[in-house]
């Protein structure tokens, strides 16, 4: 078995009215990671999104599932959509039935289970997305935030191993994508791997263990997030900000409150931890 | 229409099993239409006022408005059938003469067009009992429980799910044209119709190729299968309503 369980090689793409969309990316994603695709508008990151489980076809070039480059004959295809999930960025193109609880049942019926697990699985993917309450309401009453959500409830209920968000807080208020955020890292906590795109930099950084970005159809860099940002010319080129942990923590750096040998921060409570108590102050 | 759907969703008779509405709406609305008095479709619409209003909880003032949309179809034809013109006032039961012409009433048309009148507003408000209590995606799911081909119910679910899609979307252009003036005029009006047309088609393929990849990543192969709640069976309404429909067939059959 490989050590990836997903991997593009070498893929290139253009779109039948020729826009080239992918050009020569290599991609390898590690079983159970937490991944962000970081890219402006137009990078890229749907399309790439679209060749991991098998919607387009790279015109060279492959997708390896678990070191076995995949196929694209119907019950192959089958097969990778049970282990690679997408939850797509416009809710209102996921959701093709008026009723939640129909939605949501759609992908696991596709897989084949019996009606028993299906239930349970919608109940369970209902209750992981806080929608339990939803699920009586017609898709059309709802708000885009609760949509979203029922989207993501619909991949979830199909159990796959990997999880592939495009964009999802895109239109969350702070509270719900905040909620998203922790429903992530429990899933990945239960051993998923998790791949998400956004061009929200400060999201790329504090969540993800590695950070691929993306430029016109390439992935220009990948590696850890924190030495992808240290690398401000990189960022600058990608059409990206830096995340303002980082910001300030090189500001805390030039003027000398912080050392060069401190670590850097991932969240806000480590860097507060690292900004010392100013001589002569009282503990608060 | 939208204020329909959002009864069907919200009313005390939802957690009641779609198939006993259906059935009570469609036996009542046979009856309605069959019937030989004009007594079966008053009872039938103070039976149906009675479940939409009391029972449902739906404001009287909702149905009644719904009521009057078929009205004006229904006079338009009941005074056709109910006003004869002739040059002979024999025979006549109410007339008047104009212009050698003789315009009046025979008193039976006017008995069969009072009769239609009521028998069509029956069966109407059969059919609002069945679209204010029951949402559309239950109506579907006991079309193809009853073995309507799939093609055609897999059509009503995603017809249904989009009218509000495209709703959504031209309601955004149109904001967007009315906010930079788009609507001063006739002129500017036919024109901004026009493109908003124009902008939704292209937003409905695009929406279509994207509904399809993403049905396609949920392992979509050509059939809609999905999993409808199940309602709990309550054998106390099978039993009202077929004392109600024997009540009914029986008037028909009294008064005739």
């Amino acid at each position: 078995m490989s050590k990836y369980i997903l991997e593009a090689v070498d893929l290139q793409y253009s779109y039948p009215d020729g826009t080239n969309a992918l050009r020569n990316v290599n991609l390898p994603i590690h079983q159970g990671e937490k991944l962000a695709i970081l890219g402006s508008n137009g990078a890229g990151k749907s399309t790439l999104f679209m060749q991991m489980n098998g919607i387009y076809r790279p015109d060279s070039g492959c997708i390896k599932y678990q070191g076995e480059e995949i196929s694209y004959k119907n019950k192959a295809l089958i097969e990778l959509r049970k282990k690679v999930g997408i939850v797509f960025q416009d809710p209102d193109s996921q959701l093709f039935s008026a009723s939640v609880w129909q939605d949501i049942s759609f992908g696991p019926l596709n897989l084949g289970l019996s009606e028993e697990k299906v239930t349970e699985r919608v109940k369970q993917a209902l209750i992981d997305t806080e929608t339990t309450d939803l699920q009586d309401k017609p898709t059309h009453l709802l708000s885009y935030g609760q949509k979203k959500r029922v989207s993501i409830a619909g991949v979830l209920a199909m159990e796959p191993d990997v999880i592939i968000f495009d964009e999802p807080t895109a239109g969350m208020d702070p509270r719900h994508s905040q909620e998203f955020m922790q429903l992530l890292n429990s899933l990945s906590d239960k051993g998923k791997t998790i791949i998400l795109s956004t061009h929200d930099v400060d999201l790329a950084y504090s969540w993800s263990d590695r950070l691929a970005i993306m430029y016109r159809g390439e992935i220009i860099a990948q590696g850890l997030p924190g030495e992808l940002f240290s690398r401000s010319e990189l960022v600058q080129h990608a059409d990206l900000t830096m995340p303002w942990l980082i910001e300030t923590y090189n500001e805390l750096l030039k003027k000398g409150w912080i050392l060069p040998s401190t670590p850097l921060p991932k969240s806000k409570e480590d860097l507060f931890k690292i900004i010392p108590i100013k001589s002569g102050q009282q503990t608060a | 229409m939208i204020a329909i759907d959002s009864y069907a969703y919200n009313n005390q008779l939802k957690s009641v099993h779609p198939s006993e509405k259906s059935l009570f709406a469609i036996m009542t609305m046979v009856i309605c239409i069959t019937s030989p008095t004009i007594l079966t479709p008053l009872v039938i619409l103070a039976l149906m006022a009675g479940g939409i209003i009391v029972k449902a909880g739906i404001p009287a003032r909702v149905f009644i408005k719904l009521l009057l949309i078929p009205l004006a179809f229904l006079l338009i034809s009941v005074v056709t059938i109910v006003v004869t013109v002739s040059t002979d006032p024999s025979g006549l039961w109410l007339y008047q003469n104009l212009y050698g012409y003789t315009i009046g009433i025979h008193y039976p048309d006017l008995v069969q067009a009072v009769h239609l009148f009521l028998k069509s507003l029956g069966a109407v408000s059969c059919l609002y009992f069945l679209a204010l209590t029951t949402p559309i995606t239950e109506l579907i799911t006991i079309l193809h429980k009853i073995k309507v081909p799939y093609i055609i119910t897999e059509l009503m679910v995603l017809i249904y799910r989009f009218i509000f899609v495209f709703m959504d979307t031209a309601i955004t252009i149109r904001r967007a044209q009315s906010s930079r003036l788009g609507y001063v005029s006739m002129k500017s009006t036919y024109r901004s119709i026009s493109q908003l047309f124009s902008a939704l088609i292209g937003k409905m393929f695009l929406k279509s190729r994207d509904l399809y990849d993403s049905m396609s990543a949920r392992g979509y192969t050509g059939e809609i299968r999905v999993l409808t709640k199940k309602y709990p069976i309550n054998p106390k309404n099978y039993v009202i309503i077929t004392v109600l429909e024997i009540f009914l067939i029986l008037i028909n059959l009294l008064w005739r």
